[in-house]
């Protein structure tokens, strides 16, 4: 690679460093200065993970070519205290729970410092919008506001010290607000992430994806890849030593296509590689030849007679049908006044942890072979891996890293086979971080539903029966699919007692991204149905919403859609607690907003209307402030 | 109809805690270490929930040091005990009753030769932040104190715990079963606003009552309940992962659209206690069920706002104004009328 | 990911237009740099090996802004942070503040500059549709003969559709030059799918000064973005209000027949919808925001639509 040098003051300290053209300040930074608290979230400026100080502006790193910042003067996350402290918008992130994660944290400690370094008075309306290229996918955002303010009031003596302590503890620890104990390390950048960790000798992994939803595999040829300078190996399916196949219910996917790829994106083949560029070039050097064959793209379409296999054990295409019954819905409809019947549909959602999968894998000095990744779950993996390596299982070992993000995306091992087999054929430390664009395309998204519902009621509002029929787009590969269609089975009719159902949900495979595990598990797919129904109803019963639900809900003693007797039971007491604290104007939901009285409370935010500072412009270069026609 | 129309709606959901139709399990080990230290290793680790945190005090509150004295070990298959997965909504009701359980073994050594050594009843020791002693006499020690003796008798205060939730599985047939031992329930109400100029929907207010057990951390509860309602906001709004046969269209965050700090209602969170009467702790958990009811909540509060019911999500601007467009006012009002009619007859016993 | 061979950072305008002219095929200028890294990635040009990047932003000339006969010169080097916090800037041209407040997010506000915006020319750009109103020329500059030579173009005829323009092998877009709009209110328009960070479904700028007593349209600049391949100037519309008495029933007829410009195939209903709802509110806006007289507008159409 063709040098430059440059020349940066990074965290005030003079950095003289020969690097290549076509780094980026990011690279600089993570690669070069060892500088981990700017994280990669998306590499397009989407996110805000990369935030630092150039010349005293806030930029996003990954946007800025490292030559570009030659002679800039940079501050890092890492150089906003010393080491050992921390600064009040650090401390009031600490002191809130601001961080979750922690992957955002590091941008968005930046983003605060430099809006209150913009402006010491920022309102919260200005502060919001200074935030507003720094994405946070924990906590909501709401406690980050809270740190900031308290940070703003802190700095301008506004609020004493003190206020930035942690919360007093009483008679127990138990319902305490102790302070997390991860915080600190957050909010400094110094928690390192699988993608931040280094090691000696360590290789780079890229990986070769599909570049069609559905085509048979007919050839690939690695070699001219193999032969190239710097490339340590390339692996495919054929090296896969044991049994091939991962999952949580049923092990259908293989650690690379083998034989067939069954959805864009699909892992095809990786190269682990001295450096990242040599990885990346020897991607195009290897030769695949598909076949492409007709694909499945909606679930409605995989169930068709005739309808393309997606895998041969399954040559009806369906993952898994729950069904639960209870009662008799024939007569339970027969006895209905009101018989309502609608569809519901909920999309395809993206897990979007700030961290992308990262890991890194080796052959410690026992030939156990260990994987270092934020994996959710690693004693499954671990069982997995030891299948697909042939090694028995205490040769196979997972670490956790910590995680940037979860929400059930990261339950499925779509990389660390990968990582394994190229440690063990290399016998080196390989280590793959995905672009977030890899991410999206190959890691399990949320069910996309549709969910048809028939609900009868008596005027008296008791739902007498209710015909629940959920289906669910599976994507290429099983993953989770099965227990999130029990869990939505579980759940569907949502907390009332009824007496007469008839739940069905069906997942299938199609040629889509694979669907999977993801914060609810089928639950938020089927009550929004549900939910949606109950206001329905309400409405045309003319019945307040809070009172159909209490005329219906679970009690201790109710039996469940799956006949479970609860012992517990807890919805009365959420019911009121929820209807006090909102002032609820009881009334039937008949599009009565534009009459009601309980809007617009001080528990509500304002209108974002943009714009918070302007109006108080400062003159940075003429005095006279016409320009003279 | 004016610009800006807003509006009401809520929902209510309940949730199962930990693994699904099935027997949940998750060891740990604790040790009282030195200087009043203490040790805990489980094989699970923090994925930003806070669960470190409430181990942490978790083990304080049962082993009688402060939760900044505790060291929780690396989530390792190889090093640590299993606790199965981080998700489910079983971090703190199964490994925090994991650790509940392993602490008081450790305890139970250490107390068991304190109560020699000072010639008292073992329960009528007590030990908290830090400190050792004997209820009713002048008997107390420190945490550090307390180790040394105990060590100095020969004992390492270790002790090791597993914890099991009982769930059964589904009958293949009609369903019945005991998918888990404890049920958690929520209510949200969403308020928001409708730009009926451009569709956009803004959520100004969310009011979200959840039953979590016990709190064992009031805050990170809060955060949990703030970040689902934040991620069922963007679900309800804006997130669309999209393909087009097969092939992505949603590559990257500038097509996947994301909550920023701008389209954040004020949330305003009430902690409901009912303790779970099955564990140790009695606390349930909170992570995935704070996310169920807020889209539906927004749904119906913008039906509330603009009587367009939105059923396919995300409620988009362009869904919005493509559904006022089509909005046909007469014909749904009148069955609903008629409906109504009829509830009211029946509720004048007529 | 974007590699390239090598980087360059000329610090003199001939300097920059010596290596533009011999540099290799597939040499990229760059200003901001905040399109061409994204650009260069999965989904969109995939990995991209290209022999040389010039950086332009060091060029003293390319800097700051000059002002000069009721134009402005805004060097190639503005970025749309400057329309927040310089007050020149703000009052002279007073829809940029409203543009750039909707325009990405603070961080990359500092980076992304007016003249780039422009020459990427894309149909969703923020930056557009205010230039037009403002009856921007982009100046373009290149060698010949070994001398400096410039040309001017309006932005309106320099962009010819997504990623095409006017701008000839060699040369560099200098700066561009807008009307001081001093005196006029200005507004800004955009619905995306969330309000920070976010490409445009339609946007549009607006420029109004009403007579002193509020009552007539002295002048009016109407701008759309994202409604076709390139950015609309509503000259019919700007024609009907000028020298017209301000009321609500003329601004809704003139709004109403700004929907036929919407030329966007995809999600036009939509597109037809707001973008007389965008002109509604921008004109409202725009007369709420002009300095002395605007309070007399502040409610001024806020509940009805008609």
């Amino acid at each position: 690679m063709p040098k430059i040098d440059l020349t940066m003051d990074v965290n005030g300290r003079k950095v003289v460093k020969q690097s290549e053209p076509h780094k980026r300040l990011l690279d600089f930074l993570r690669e070069d200065l060892n500088l981990t608290g700017t994280k990669e979230g998306c590499g397009a400026g989407e996110c805000g993970t990369c935030s630092v100080f150039v010349d005293g502006k806030l930029v996003k790193s990954c946007l800025m070519p490292a030559a570009k910042a030659d002679g800039a003067k940079i501050e890092t996350i890492e150089g906003l205290a010393r080491p050992g402290s921390l600064t009040p918008v650090q401390q009031a992130f600490h002191k809130t729970g601001a961080s979750q994660c922690g992957y955002c944290i590091p941008g968005m400690v930046m983003a605060a410092t430099s809006a209150l370094r913009e402006n010491p008075d920022a309102g919260i309306e200005e502060i919001k919008e200074r935030l507003g290229g720094n994405i946070c996918r924990c906590t909501g955002y709401t406690k980050i506001f809270e740190a900031v303010e308290i940070a703003r009031d802190v700095i301008a003596g506004r609020l004493p010290e003190t206020a930035l302590d942690e919360d007093a503890t009483g008679e127990s620890f138990i319902g305490a607000n102790v302070r997390r104990l991860d915080a600190p390390s957050k909010v400094s950048g110094r928690l390192k992430y699988a993608a931040d960790m280094k090691m000696v000798d360590m290789l780079q992994m890229q990986v070769l994806r599909a570049p069609m939803p559905h085509a048979r595999i007919v050839s690939i040829d690695t070699s001219e890849a193999e032969a190239m300078e710097g490339v340590a190996c390339v692996i495919t399916s054929a090296d896969v030593p044991g049994t091939d196949g991962f999952g949580v219910f049923v092990h259908d996917q293989p650690v690379m296509a083998r034989g067939k790829v069954r959805h864009f994106g699909e892992a095809v083949a990786a190269v682990a590689a001295e450096d990242l560029i040599t990885a990346r070039r020897a991607l195009a050097k290897i030769k695949v030849e598909y076949e492409e064959l007709p694909g499945v793209y909606a679930p409605e379409d995989a169930l068709v007679d005739g309808a393309p296999v997606i895998h041969d054990y399954a040559q009806d295409n369906v993952i898994k049908h729950i069904p639960i019954r209870k009662g008799d819905i024939a007569k339970g409809f027969a006895e209905a006044d009101l018989i309502l019947e609608d569809e519901f549909r909920t999309q395809q959602v993206e897990h979007a942890y700030l961290e992308p999968e990262a890991g890194i894998a080796y052959v410690d000095h026992d030939d156990v072979v260990t994987v270092l990744s934020p994996s959710q779950n690693i004693t499954h993996h671990r069982h997995m891996l030891a299948e697909i390596l042939a090694l028995p299982i205490n040769k196979v070992r997972f670490i956790m890293s910590p995680v940037g993000g979860g929400f059930g995306g990261k339950e499925d091992m779509i990389y660390q086979g990968m990582l394994a087999l190229a440690a063990m054929k290399t016998h080196r430390p390989v280590q793959l971080n995905f672009t977030r664009e890899e991410s999206l395309v190959a890691s399990a998204k949320r069910h996309p539903s549709r969910v048809r519902y028939k609900m009868g009621l008596k005027w008296s509002g008791e739902i007498t029966a209710i015909e629940f029929d959920m289906l669910s787009d599976g994507g290429a590969y099983g993953m989770s699919s099965e227990g999130v269609m029990r869990k939505a089975a579980i759940l569907s009719c949502g907390p009332y007692e009824v007496h007469n159902l008839k739940v069905d949900t069906k997942v299938v495979y199609t040629n889509n991204t694979p669907s999977g595990a993801f914060r609810t598990f089928g639950g938020m797919q089927a009550q929004f149905a549900t939910e949606s129904m109950m206001d329905m109803a309400a409405e045309a019963l003319d019945m307040d919403p809070f009172e159909l639900r209490r005329i219906n809900m679970m009690r201790i003693g109710s039996r469940t859609h799956t006949q479970q007797e609860l012992t517990t039971a807890s919805l009365d007491r959420v019911l009121d607690a929820a209807e006090e604290a909102s002032r609820w104007e009881a009334g039937a939901p008949k599009v009565r907003g534009p009459r009601r009285n309980d809007l617009g409370g001080p528990d509500t935010r304002k209108p974002c209307t943009l714009g918070a500072r302007i109006g108080e412009p400062t003159d940075t270069q003429t005095k006279d402030e016409r320009v003279a026609s | 109809m004016n610009r800006k129309m807003r509006g009401r709606g809520m929902a209510s959901s309940w949730y199962g805690i930990a693994r699904t139709a099935t027997i949940d399990r998750a060891g740990a080990w604790a040790e009282l270490d030195d200087g009043g230290t203490a040790k805990i290793v489980t094989g699970v680790t923090e994925i930003g929930e806070g669960i470190l945190t409430v181990l942490a005090q978790v083990a304080a509150e049962e082993l009688g040091v402060r939760p900044e004295d505790v060291t929780i070990g690396d989530n390792d298959t190889s090093r640590s005990p299993e606790a199965a997965h981080a998700g489910a909504t079983r971090q703190t009701y199964m490994i925090g009753n994991s650790v509940a359980l392993a602490s008081r073994d450790a305890r139970a050594k250490l107390f068991a030769e304190i109560a020699d050594h000072w010639d008292v009843p073992v329960d009528s020791l007590r030990a908290f932040n830090g400190e050792l002693w004997a209820q009713d006499t002048n008997l107390r020690m420190s945490m550090d104190e307390a180790v040394k003796t105990c060590k100095g008798r020969g004992v390492v205060p270790v002790g090791s715990a597993s914890f099991t939730a009982h769930g059964t599985g589904l009958d293949p047939v009609d369903g019945s079963g005991s998918p888990w031992q404890a049920y958690v329930f929520g209510t949200q109400i969403a308020e928001v606003e409708v730009d009926t100029w451009t569709g956009e929907v803004q959520v100004l207010g969310i009011w979200a009552a959840h039953d979590v057990g016990r709190a064992i951390n009031p805050r990170g509860v809060e955060g949990q309940i703030e970040g689902g309602v934040v991620q069922g906001l963007g679900q309800a709004l804006m997130e669309d992962y999209q393909t087009e046969k097969g092939y992505t269209t949603t590559h990257g965050f500038a097509k996947y659209i994301l909550p920023t700090s701008l389209d954040i209602p004020q949330i305003n969170c009430v902690i409901v206690e009912d303790p779970d009467p099955l564990s140790p702790l009695q606390a349930k958990g909170i992570g995935e069920p704070a996310l169920v009811p807020t889209a539906p909540a927004i749904m119906n509060a913008i039906y509330d706002a603009i009587g367009v019911r939105i059923k396919s999500l995300p409620a988009t601007p362009e869904k919005i104004l493509d559904a006022l467009r089509n909005h046909v006012p007469g014909r749904e009002q009148i069955a609903q009328s008629a409906r109504q009619d009829r509830a009211e007859a029946h509720r004048r016993g007529l | 990911m974007l590699i390239c061979e090598s980087y360059h950072v000329p610090k003199t305008l001939e300097e920059a237009l010596r290596l533009w002219a011999e540099a290799p095929d597939g040499s990229r200028l760059v200003s901001g740099a905040t399109d061409i890294l994204p650009w260069a990635r999965e989904g969109r040009a995939g990995d991209v090996e290209i022999p040389a990047l010039i950086d332009v932003t060091k060029i003293p000339e390319l800097k700051g802004y000059s002002c000069d006969k009721g134009r402005i010169r805004l060097g190639a080097a503005t970025v749309y942070q400057d329309f927040l916090t310089d007050r020149t800037l703000m009052t002279n041209l007073p829809c940029m503040p409203y543009c750039a407040i909707w325009f990405a997010d603070d961080q990359i506000r500092e980076q992304a500059t007016v003249v780039g915006n422009l020459v990427n020319a894309s149909p969703v750009a923020d930056g557009t549709p205010p230039v037009v109103a403002l009856n921007g020329e982009i100046e373009l500059t290149r060698l010949e003969d070994g001398a400096v030579r410039r040309r001017s173009v309006p932005v309106a005829d320099f962009i010819e559709g997504p990623g095409r323009t006017l701008i000839q092998p060699g040369e560099i877009a200098t700066a561009v030059t807008v009307d001081s709009a001093y005196g006029y209110g200005g507004s800004f328009q955009k619905v995306g799918q969330r309000r920070s960070l976010v490409i445009s479904v339609a946007c549009c700028a607006a420029l109004v000064r009403a007579d002193s007593t509020g009552t007539v349209f002295e002048d009016v600049r109407l701008a759309l973005g994202g409604v076709g391949p390139r950015p609309i100037r509503l000259r019919d519309a700007e024609r009907r209000l000028k020298g017209e008495r301000i009321t609500q029933e003329l601004i809704q007829r003139v709004a109403e027949s700004a929907a036929d410009s919407v030329g966007s195939r995809s999600r036009k209903e939509y597109r037809r919808d707001v973008v007389v709802n965008f002109v509604r509110a921008g004109l409202e806006e725009a007369l709420a925001n002009q300095p002395e007289i605007g309070a007399k507008f502040k409610n001024f159409g806020e509940t009805e639509n008609a």
